[in-house]
């Protein structure tokens, strides 16, 4: 390999640690756009994975359980939550035979809501962004940050009522009642908690980008880290919204 | 230029607080803290009756064990830091870039990417080291038939974690070390693009194995390596520590991934084009493309184990609409393209050591990546070939076929690329020649037994059998261990400025070589017999080849002590190689050895490729 080393005195500036090796932000700013976009191809690949989980256990109903399973509802007999688990702990002699207990989808409505707020939220981040770099109002970045992370903090409220909302089966195994999940509820289960662990991160995101600009570590000139954020957080509301779209169209087995 | 290792003596660095006191033990203390801390919480306020509760309290140990192993090596310091408004002074990035800290650097979250490289060598030895151990006491109570010096469901432990380390070890046996160490001087880069996403790629690697290794401590695994569901729903609390394992590894490999490519596409230096980039480049960068692809689907299915576990859900349960077919499919998704994402640093590894051993031009060098690209294109289509005999869609089993059959085009390619380059070529007949001739007859065997399983006829014959065992340690052993030390003894001495002893290593070659003869063809015999795979006891059929792979397993350990006392004996008393020892002329020989921090004093620009043999550096 032909090299000269003497030609160029280093006219990009490129370098890593020292001090006389500093880089150009757009340099770093291209570098680090790729790896976010790196990261999102990987985001989505799970994203492909957790809809191909979805997808298949309905596909393949297994024993036909996709949305039902032997043992008996979460609303026992005493019409509260672990009636039958509780009934369970005081002996099974007085227990009925357990039935198919048939389950109906989640509220698509709260799942919508999810996905737009997380929507909303990136939206908010990009407008916020476009305006620092129109204005170099880093002040009104920071507030905008500030509602994007409350926004966010609202979804991950109704993203635990999701979670929350996922019925669970007492069945029995091994001579003692437990609580059980159908495949349904196992698949939309890791998929809304995927979704919260995303939301946990935008949180953190938002966060510092709030802090970070009413330090001045994000201005106007400074942006580039803005825009990094911002398309993550497109991006995990978009994937909410295509999570949204096949759990609320694709759920009964007909 | 330096020719001879050195270290910068340590001198005390002031300032900085807590955060540059971290190091390995506090990682320890960290990890260990934080994961009681995590089970005596999980303990008092969990459900005792709970069916889930000691898988639930071990989830929590687990969890509790990464927590604090990242807080106490210092790997949250950036992140909290960034939140904060408060980033990285200069002296900061060069405290962590281990400037005048000595060995000491090699303790601590260090973003040197040579460091890194270095701390990657240690861990792989270790990985091997460990793997090998259980692989030794494998083919001991193999020996002769019958149960003898454990049981059979230690046995099965054995077999599972000694699977799982030797994977992860051969993940990151030429892709941690060499992609790391010489890749970003190659491509003429001070360092990796994201220097302190490269030290947490490596310490979570070390809080991964450290939670595998725990499985043998904790009531072991007892469905092999693929823990297959839904045994592993009923699996005891050594599953809960494989799954976290695995979940943080794949933390590990994506970052790596993301780090390796954005450091050939965006840090290259002036005329470094794409074409121009050295082929071992090529190999890390495709097999970290590849492994942001498998990785994922590998930490999905370990997290709805963990949550089959943990919360009852049905993923692999039949009563709840689960199935195990989507454990298998989730997992052979990633199960074959993670073949190649090991394979193809080490294939890159010996092209560059066989041109410059040749002194010859990479061998159609476009073809090369076509070859490595086409292997990891068809590798992801591939999967069900390991589901053939499980009845799971067998109308695919023909398209299946096919599709892997195919991948025998592109392996081609490299016994092409490979012989190609050494035609005819003046071939300097040193260590890591002897390994890479080692590897060209191991991986035609390799290859050629996999052609066989691809086939579903024989495969209904041979699956389950020690013949598919012996396949794939054809692969594995016989051509990915033989790739990594190859590169091992190419870019020693560009570590540490000396030779690896070559009378050693040659010992070392020949026990391991013949060894991998001894042990594997001998297993091929067991697998045409019908040998179960995985069985702790057989029957006296199989008595005399169990005995002759028993004795080749015990030559490899031979042969792998001997390379292992080669690589210590040689670091401060081997022979002194100069910057340059094989006169080649990529980047990362014309820096001085061992490299300074940032590799280059003034960034190069670059004329040619990197195999154009002037008559004047011709070995004479």
């Amino acid at each position: 390999m032909s090299i000269d080393t003497h030609v160029e005195h280093d006219a990009n500036g490129h370098g890593g640690h020292d001090g006389g090796h500093h880089e150009p932000p757009e340099v770093v700013d291209g570098r680090q756009r790729m790896a976010i976009w790196l990261f999102i191809s990987g985001d989505a690949i799970t994203l492909s994975a957790l809809l191909f989980t979805y997808l298949y256990l309905r596909g393949v109903n297994t024993g036909g359980h996709w949305m039902s399973m032997v043992g008996y509802p979460t609303v026992g007999p005493n019409g509260h939550s672990y009636a039958w688990y509780e009934a369970a702990l005081n002996g099974s002699a007085g227990l009925p035979n357990p039935q198919v207990v048939m389950q109906a989808p989640l509220s698509a409505g709260l799942n919508w809501l999810v996905s737009i707020l997380t929507l909303v939220s990136g939206l908010v981040v990009w407008a916020a962004e476009k305006g620092l770099r129109a204005t170099k109002n880093a002040k009104t970045f920071s507030s905008l940050a500030w509602v994007a992370t409350a926004l966010v903090v609202v979804t991950m409220f109704f993203t635990l009522k999701q979670l929350h909302s996922i019925p669970a089966i007492f069945v029995a195994i091994n001579d003692s009642q437990t609580m059980s999940y159908t495949a349904y509820a196992s698949t939309m289960m890791v998929i809304i908690g995927s979704g919260l662990v995303h939301l946990a991160i935008l949180a953190f995101l938002g966060v510092g980008l709030a802090i970070r600009s009413a330090r001045g570590a994000i201005t106007g000139d400074k942006w580039f880290q803005a825009r990094l954020v911002r398309l993550f957080w497109v991006w995990v509301g978009i994937s909410g919204i295509i999570a949204s779209a096949v759990t609320t169209t694709i759920n009964t087995i007909h | 230029m330096t020719t001879t290792l050195e270290h910068t003596a340590a001198v005390a660095t002031e300032g900085g607080g807590l955060a540059r006191k971290q190091n390995f033990l506090t990682a320890l203390v960290g990890g260990v803290v934080f994961a009681w801390l995590a089970w005596y919480l999980a303990h008092h306020f969990l459900d005792a009756s709970s069916r889930n509760y000691s898988d639930l309290v071990t989830t929590a140990l687990t969890f509790g064990w990464i927590f604090g192993f990242w807080l106490g090596i210092g790997a949250l310091n950036g992140p909290g830091r960034w939140l904060i408004g408060a980033d990285h002074t200069r002296a900061d990035d060069l405290y962590y870039a281990g400037e005048n800290q000595g060995r000491k650097r090699y303790w601590k979250y260090c973003t040197d990417h040579k460091v890194v490289g270095v701390q990657y060598i240690v861990m792989t030895a270790v990985l091997l080291g460990a793997g090998g151990i259980l692989a030794m006491a494998i083919r001991t109570e193999l020996i002769v038939p019958g149960n003898h010096f454990v049981n059979q469901q230690v046995y099965n432990g054995f077999v599972a974690v000694h699977g799982m380390l030797m994977i992860l070890a051969l993940i990151v046996a030429v892709a941690g070390p060499w992609a790391n160490f010489v890749v970003p001087i190659m491509c003429g880069a001070r360092d990796m693009a994201f220097p302190r996403l490269n030290a947490l790629s490596l310490w979570t690697l070390v809080g991964a194995a450290a939670l595998l290794l725990s499985v043998l401590a904790v009531g072991s695994l007892t469905m092999g390596w693929v823990v297959l569901a839904p045994i592993a729903d009923q699996a005891g609390v050594g599953m809960d520590f494989f799954a976290m394992a695995i979940i943080v590894f794949t933390v590990s490999t994506t970052v790596a991934g993301i780090n390796t490519i954005c450091t050939v596409m965006t840090m290259r230096t002036k005329g470094m084009s794409l074409a121009r980039l050295p082929i071992f480049v090529w190999a890390s960068m495709i097999a970290a493309a590849l492994g942001l692809y498998a990785f994922p689907y590998f930490s999905l299915v370990e997290a709805q184990t963990l949550m089959d576990r943990t919360v009852s859900t049905s993923f692999f349960v039949a009563n709840g609409g689960g199935t195990g077919w989507l454990q298998a499919n989730l997992f052979w998704l990633m199960g074959h393209p993670e073949v190649y994402v090991i394979l193809l640093p080490a294939v890159g590894a010996l092209f560059e050591i066989a041109s410059v051993m040749a002194r010859k031009p990479v061998f159609s060098y476009r073809t090369a990546i076509a070859g490595m690209t086409g292997l990891a294109g068809l590798s992801i289509l591939v999967w069900a070939h390991h589901m053939f005999t499980t009845g799971w869609a067998p109308t695919l089993g023909g398209p299946f076929m096919l599709t892997t059959e195919l991948i025998s085009i592109p392996t081609g390619l490299f016994f092409l690329v490979i012989i190609g380059t050494i035609w005819r070529g003046n071939i300097w007949m040193k260590l890591p020649t002897v390994w890479l001739f080692g590897f060209i007859f191991n991986f035609i065997i390799a290859g050629i037994t996999g052609i066989y399983l691809s086939d579903i006829p024989i495969d209904n014959q041979f699956h389950g059998t020690v013949f598919v065992t012996a396949h794939f340690h054809y692969v594995f052993v016989g051509s990915v261990l033989f790739g990594a030390i190859a590169a091992l003894a190419f870019w020693y001495p560009k570590v540490t400025g000396r030779f690896l002893d070559e009378t050693m290593g040659r010992i070392s070659f020949w026990l391991v070589f013949l060894g991998v003869q001894v042990t594997f063809l001998a297993m091929f015999v067991s697998g045409f017999k019908g040998m179960p795979r995985r069985y702790s006891s057989y029957s006296m059929i199989f008595e005399h080849a169990n005995f002759v792979t028993t004795i080749g397993a015990y030559m490899i350990m031979s042969g792998m002590l001997v390379l292992l006392g080669a690589v210590v004996r040689s670091w401060n008393h081997g022979e002194p190689s100069g910057p340059n020892p094989w006169h080649a002329n990529s980047l990362e020989w014309m820096v001085p050895t061992p490299p300074p921090l940032e590799n280059f004093d003034v960034l190069p620009v670059i004329t040619e490729d990197p195999y154009n043999y002037r008559e004047e550096l011709v070995r004479s």
